[in-house]
């Protein structure tokens, strides 16, 4: 029953889709040369500025494209938050040539399944078909991007979808609750403080001009980059690409995010009171965005802290101490400076002021004092077996492909990746800990029940800026 | 759940475990693939092992068994599978707890181990060339677990916290747990094979150190590796490093059918900050040798396992009234459950309620059209290749035929059977195999304040809480 609060996709593509060829294997070739397949990724770019890249792997009869949309909850404003996940759902609820449901039901009976997801930055449409609805699942996407129609029925219905959702993960979950609260807690500015699916209010009163215009400004062909990984060759995906997608005309790019965050100077702190039979302490500290350089040894960092039952604070929270059943930790890589989160799960009763203490003293040795050789091979082998995990799917390479053209500019540095984890020094990962592990810039968020019989009411959440 | 990232939808429901054979394409006749060439061999001892080269990447996947989990559970003590198998890697031959955990993670490696209804079951990835520390570690985790005390002690009450935790953060991931004790009671396919809060503080070193003496042996293990491996190398250090397991000195209890219910019953489990309810309907299904099954999955596509099934049409696409629906088959080696679940706001549960089993009705009711068999014929087909993509895949099929005595038809020849399913045999299997919507156990997670009238609609009405530490009203 082990949980992985945070776990997003985005994050896992980058911070697990990194290869090292590990200190003992010989280092007689180069690690990007030695992905099988490789040289199998073609691109083009369209002439409404559409890029394409595929991926050719006849290992079963199927193919994964994803259309990767650079917009998300980060490009959102107050009174519309949770435009861009709702938007996502809308995509699937019909166009002016069918009608809602259409899609579903066609892409099915042609023996294709799909989903899609919506971050901070990036929304993904997925589709796995077998090879031969690949021209009807070419005509289903250019469709809804050149044809997206709402009907205020289903606008309606699917309101309440999206609430149940909201429900679901965030009103009926502590974790989701915490991480919302500090995640809105650690900007002042940013819109990386909108939680993707959204406040409320919003979700109760968005309009459909709002829809209208949302796919006016983001959903440019331009401003997409489709990916197809599976049973078909370049040529042929390139010449579907060219009939269904290419005369979609190109748009104004959506408008840059303008606002920066202020410099942090001093902890924030968040204390959220829910009925809890397992406290929960979540700590967010100011990070670089994606393509930070610093980006590999911020994730190997993470790894030697976190993952698995030999990492450094699960070993010392949950198995010397015993003051955590679990601790996790991600690095959350977006187009702008984010957050790196680490999460603790307490047993009943804990005392969260006593974990605190505990998990500072051992941050504050990692930055004085660096981490081991042993840690970092092991940080390293972790980073492998999961980028050969993920190489084995089609799924996993259109993810791989997809997350390093949007997030890092080009998908040729998947290839690269391996080489710049074999980079990283202990001293590299010192600094990243220097860099990340800065108590001004962190918001420490606390859950636990309301004390047994509160003089007043309590409000449901507070926050509070201390120096 | 997922901190960052919102879904249109969550994974879709399938039939538990389906291993579905290749067609090539959704149009054509359905083409069997074959199960990758493989070497099966039993030594001695009874000890099973089957090896499939797949070299695609350098990785070498494991998948394996040990028959009784659950079932070997002390009546009164669920969970003490669940504890051996937490406890396999926690200190196991030369190794502490620690050092096992650093040497899987040291090499980039993982070992996972738990307890289902009817076994322990094993499964992990390490690079290719490990492949020795591979079989000395799995080696020491099954034949040599030492079960410290220290160990033990922690870990049983770790996850009699994640009980809670889940209780906390998504109630819902318990319901199938609910649903099976309470509508298997006494049989074994009843016993929270986690345990529950109360049964696991009562477990003690002694029972799981004896589960493993007792029921643990090479006559009851299969052991599937599948990847980038030299099969001659691996049969000759499997056969050194296995050898020498004893064979098992108990006999696994007989099971058998458990009748499945009459009439309509009502369990209300009371969390009063819940703003959802979380609902899971069922009946005692079929088991794995079911001879309907090609049939049934079809049926099944179509009433909840995908995203324009029936239900999730009704629930979700048409009402809005829920994120999700779905339903599922879980068949064991005898029948397990059909189920249905989903979730609605508080206020909507009785209308999401009635829905679900106008649903049902519809279904029992009328015959399908034949352009829907040909649909979901379409889908199983054209989805199944990506079940069986990667090495692990194919560990995990093979360990599943193995467990089940399923023989190679069971892959081989299901794409086949799919093309041959008409609409008379699907008439069949939902006659035989889907419970009337008047026979079922109904079980609700919600505010109880706010929908115990609601519920007394649907039949009788037995109320607990979520916090009470058993997944029954009563705590024996």
């Amino acid at each position: 029953m082990s949980k992985l609060p945070f776990v997003a996709s985005t994050c896992l593509f980058l911070s697990f889709g990194a290869a090292s060829s590990a200190a003992a294997a010989p280092a007689t070739t180069s690690p990007a040369t030695r992905v099988p397949g490789a040289d199998q990724v073609h691109s083009t770019t369209l002439a409404n500025g559409m890029k394409v890249i595929v991926w050719t792997d006849r290992d079963i009869p199927n193919v994964a494209l994803y259309n990767w949309v650079r917009v998300g909850s980060r490009n959102e404003v107050p009174g519309i938050t949770g435009l861009a996940h709702f938007f996502e759902h809308m995509m699937f609820n019909g166009t002016s040539k069918r009608q809602p449901g259409e899609f579903d039901r066609q892409m099915e009976a042609r023996g294709g399944a799909n989903n899609a997801f919506t971050s901070n930055d990036v929304t993904v449409y997925q589709d796995w078909v077998p090879r031969s609805a690949l021209d009807l699942v070419f005509e289903l996407e250019s469709d809804r991007l050149a044809n997206l129609s709402f009907d205020p029925q289903v606008v309606e219905s699917e309101r309440g979808v999206v609430y149940s959702e909201r429900r679901l993960r965030t009103e009926d979950s502590n974790e989701g609750f915490l991480f919302e609260q500090v995640q809105a807690t650690a900007f002042v500015a940013h819109p990386y403080q909108i939680p993707t699916i959204g406040w409320p209010a919003d979700i109760q009163s968005w309009k459909l001009e709002d829809l209208q215009k949302f796919f006016k400004t983001n959903y440019a062909p331009n401003n997409c980059t489709l990916i197809l990984v599976g049973d078909v060759s370049a040529d042929e995906a390139f010449a579907m690409a060219k009939k269904y997608l290419e005369p979609i005309p190109r748009q104004e790019p959506p408008p840059p995010v303008r606002t920066t965050e202020p410099e942090q100077l001093g902890e924030k702190r968040v204390n959220v009171q829910r009925n809890a039979q397992t406290p929960l302490m979540y700590l967010a500290y100011k990070s670089p965005a994606a393509n930070d350089p610093q980006g590999p040894a911020i994730n190997l960092l993470v790894s030697i802290l976190t993952e698995g039952d030999s990492s450094r604070l699960h070993r010392l929270l949950v198995e010397e101490k015993k003051l955590a059943i679990e601790v996790g930790g991600s690095f959350q890589e977006g187009f702008d400076p984010g957050l790196t989160w680490l999460t603790v799960t307490m047993p009943e009763g804990a005392d969260a002021a006593a974990v605190e203490k505990v998990l500072d003293a051992a941050l504050a040795q990692v930055v004085s004092q660096g981490v081991t050789e042993a840690e970092l091979v092991r940080a390293r082998n972790l980073y492998a077996s999961s980028f050969w995990k993920q190489i084995a799917t089609i799924n996993g390479k259109a993810s791989l492909l997809g997350s390093f053209e949007v997030f890092e500019g080009d998908y040729r540095k998947l290839f690269d990746s391996p080489a710049a984890y074999e980079k990283v020094t202990r001293e590299d990962v010192q600094k990243a800990a220097a860099l990340v592990f800065q108590r001004n810039r962190r918001t420490v968020g606390v859950l636990t029940s309301p004390p047994e019989k509160p003089a007043a009411p309590v409000p449901a959440a507070t926050a509070e800026a201390r120096p | 759940m997922n901190g960052f990232n919102f879904l249109r939808r969550v994974a879709a429901i399938l039939a538990g475990a389906l291993i579905m054979n290749a067609a090539l394409a959704a149009e054509a006749p359905p083409v069997g693939v074959k199960i990758p060439a493989h070497q099966r061999f039993v030594l001695p001892n009874g000890l099973t092992i089957i090896l499939v080269p797949k070299k695609d990447v350098p990785l070498i996947a494991f998948s394996g068994f040990v028959r009784g989990g659950a079932l070997a559970d002390p009546a009164d003590k669920p969970g003490v599978a669940s504890l051996v198998a937490g406890l396999l890697d926690r200190g196991a031959g030369k190794r502490s707890a620690f050092e096992f955990a650093d040497a899987v993670e040291g090499v980039g490696g993982s070992f996972n181990a738990g307890a289902g209804a009817e076994s322990i079951s094993v499964s992990g990835q390490f690079l290719a060339r490990d492949r020795a520390l591979l079989i000395e570690l799995l080696s020491d985790a099954l034949m040599r677990p030492r079960f410290d005390a220290d160990e033990f002690a922690k870990y049983r009450d770790r996850q009699i916290e994640f009980i809670k935790s889940a209780k906390d953060s998504d109630p819902s991931q318990l319901l199938p747990t609910y649903g099976r004790a309470l509508l298997f009671a006494a049989h074994p396919y009843g016993r929270p094979q986690g345990g529950s809060e109360r049964s696991l503080a009562a477990i003690t070193q002694a029972d799981v150190a004896g589960y493993h003496a007792s029921r643990f042996g090479a006559d009851k293990a299969t052991l599937v590796f599948a990847g980038d491996l030299d099969a001659k190398w691996m049969k000759q250090a499997l056969t050194k490093a296995f050898g020498s397991w004893a064979k098992s000195k108990a006999t696994l209890p007989e099971l058998k059918p458990a009748p499945r219910v009459s009439g309509r019953r009502v369990v209300l489990i009371d969390a009063p900050d819940s703003v959802q309810t979380y609902f899971w309907l069922g009946n005692v299904g079929v088991d794995r040798r079911y001879s309907g099954r090609p049939a049934l999955d079809l049926v099944n596509t179509l009433y909840g396992g995908r995203f324009t099934s029936i239900l999730n049409t009704e629930l979700r696409i048409k009402s809005g009234l829920s994120y999700s629906a779905g339903s599922a088959f879980v068949r064991g080696t005898v029948p397990g459950q059909f189920e249905i679940d989903s979730y609605t706001q508080t206020e909507t549960t009785d209308k999401a309620l009635d829905l679900t089993l106008q649903t049902l009705e519809k279904l029992k009711h009328d015959a399908l059209e034949p352009a829907m068999l040909e649909s979901a014929r379409a889908y199983v087909l054209g989805q199944y290749p990506l079940r069986l993509e990667t090495a692990a895949h194919w560990a995990n099929a093979l360990a599943d035929l193995e467990f089940y005595g399923l023989g190679k038809e069971y892959i081989e020849g299901y794409g086949p059977a799919l093309g041959r399913v008409d609409l008379a045999e699907t008439a069949a299997v939902t006659a035989d195999a889907f419970p009337r919507p008047t026979d079922l156990l109904i079980v609700l997670i919600g505010d109880a304040s706010k929908i115990r009238e609601m519920a007394a609609r649907y039949g009788p009405v037995t109320e607990m809480k979520l916090s009470q530490p058993d997944f029954v009203p009563s705590s024996k």
